[in-house]
């Protein structure tokens, strides 16, 4: 009688405890700002996994629109192999598969000297495969669907953070422009009123008598 | 006495499972020996934050401490707590805004090295406490996943109503710039033409006067 207790709730805490660990997976959605490298780590639990992500360059004062270059992203394995480059962008989505389990590095480079503000966001899900239904015999396949709708899930949480921070980057150019018509255009009526006030001045002093107006 | 034995046993295997999965479930940042490392989100009102944040143990045997604050986009100081090791912070925004978290070392630490902090940063939706849920409805295994994957898919249709409003408000200040532009562009022609005309008009006048006319 004992025994079969025993075995039953063993059993609830086992299919907790897999289901627990098989559902796994992480998400991260920060700013940070880079002045020149700033690297993020994030540990894979499985290998096989599939990382995923975006990052969005928000804080970009640039005067001249294609002044600045954008920022370098590289994703480095923790073997030390690059798994992911992508250069010269102002935001850009990524995914993988990763190849070990361990700590991975997410690096941004800025190539100028003014710091950058990037939004990212890094996921990683796992999905039990085969080989995880197969050693333990208390996970249903319905967890694997159910994993399975929860990355689609997630990869439309993703898609919506990318759409956000782009939302904002987009947000502060369309501040920056107002600004910059509002501010532009006082000082073009302040300037032509003032430059046309010195060309009558100017045409004044050449006629005045202290300087010899016989000249003109 | 038996039966606590076995619900000891079955405690302690649970607990050597849950164990396995790492502690630090969130992203690792490298705290500059000198200097302020500063993470920011954006984020709406009311929403539930939980902030959690581990000293990953060198191999040496200093034991470094950090110093860790939160502000909120208004500026006031949420969080701050100097010279410690760990710490969790929770807290429901009031504003919507940048919340900024900055970690800096404690000055008194001499190591000189970079020190990595893991921080584990939930907002919204990834901060529900499941457990209290599923303790109070009584829900386990398969149907409180599925009541995840539903609220997942309301914090998304949530998401996807503030960005159409996000998105509506751009549109405004872009319609607005639009007819700025039209508008400062003809006053500028306007402008133009109403300063030479005076430029004009007051050159005559002098010159009328100086009998040079």
């Amino acid at each position: 009688m004992e025994q079969t207790q025993w075995k039953r709730s063993s059993k609830m805490w086992m299919v907790l405890a897999c289901l627990m660990m098989s559902f796994f997976s992480s998400i991260e959605s920060l700013s940070v700002t880079v002045n020149d490298v700033e690297c993020v780590y994030e540990y894979v639990l499985y290998e096989g996994d599939t990382v995923s992500g975006n990052f969005v360059v928000v804080d970009h004062d640039i005067f001249w629109g294609s002044d600045h270059p954008g920022i370098d992203f590289t994703v480095t394995s923790p073997a030390g192999n690059t798994v992911n480059n992508i250069k010269g962008t102002s935001g850009d989505k990524f995914q993988f598969k990763a190849p070990t389990h361990g700590m991975y590095k997410f690096c941004f480079h800025n190539p100028h000297s003014t710091p950058e503000t990037v939004s990212f966001y890094i996921h990683v899900g796992h999905i039990p495969s085969e080989h995880d239904l197969a050693k333990d015999e208390h996970l249903d396949p319905i967890n694997v669907k159910i994993a399975e709708l929860r990355e689609a899930l997630e990869s439309v949480t993703a898609e919506q953070k990318y759409l956000k921070a782009r939302d904002a980057r987009h947000r502060h150019t369309n501040e920056s422009t107002r600004k910059r018509v509002v501010f532009y255009t006082v000082g073009e009526y302040l300037l032509l009123a003032g430059v046309s006030a010195l060309q009558v001045i100017y045409i004044r002093r050449l006629f005045s008598k202290s300087v010899a107006y016989n000249r003109v | 006495m038996g039966k606590m034995m076995l619900l000891l046993s079955t405690l302690g295997i649970s607990l050597c499972l849950f164990s396995l999965i790492p502690s630090a479930l969130g992203i690792w940042l490298t705290l500059p020996p000198s200097g302020t490392k500063c993470v920011s989100e954006e984020i709406q009102s009311n929403v539930v934050v939980l902030t959690d944040y581990v000293v990953i143990p060198d191999s040496s045997s200093l034991h470094p401490t950090i110093g860790a604050k939160v502000t909120s986009p208004y500026g006031n100081n949420l969080y701050y707590k100097e010279n410690t090791t760990h710490g969790n912070f929770a807290f429901t925004t009031q504003e919507t805004g940048n919340y900024l978290a900055c970690f800096w070392v404690d000055p008194h630490y001499l190591g000189g090295k970079e020190i990595s902090v893991s921080l584990d940063w939930k907002t919204g939706i990834a901060a529900k406490d499941w457990d209290s849920v599923a303790r109070k409805e009584k829900i386990e295994g398969v149907e409180l996943e599925l009541r995840k994957l539903e609220g997942a898919v309301e914090a998304i249709h949530e998401n996807l109503l503030y960005l159409k409003g996000r998105e509506a408000e751009m549109r405004v200040v872009s319609e607005r710039t639009n007819a700025r532009v039209a508008w400062f562009s003809i006053m500028s022609l306007g402008i133009c033409i109403g300063v030479s005309g005076l430029q004009l008009w007051h050159l005559k006048r002098f010159f009328q006067k100086k009998k040079l006319i």
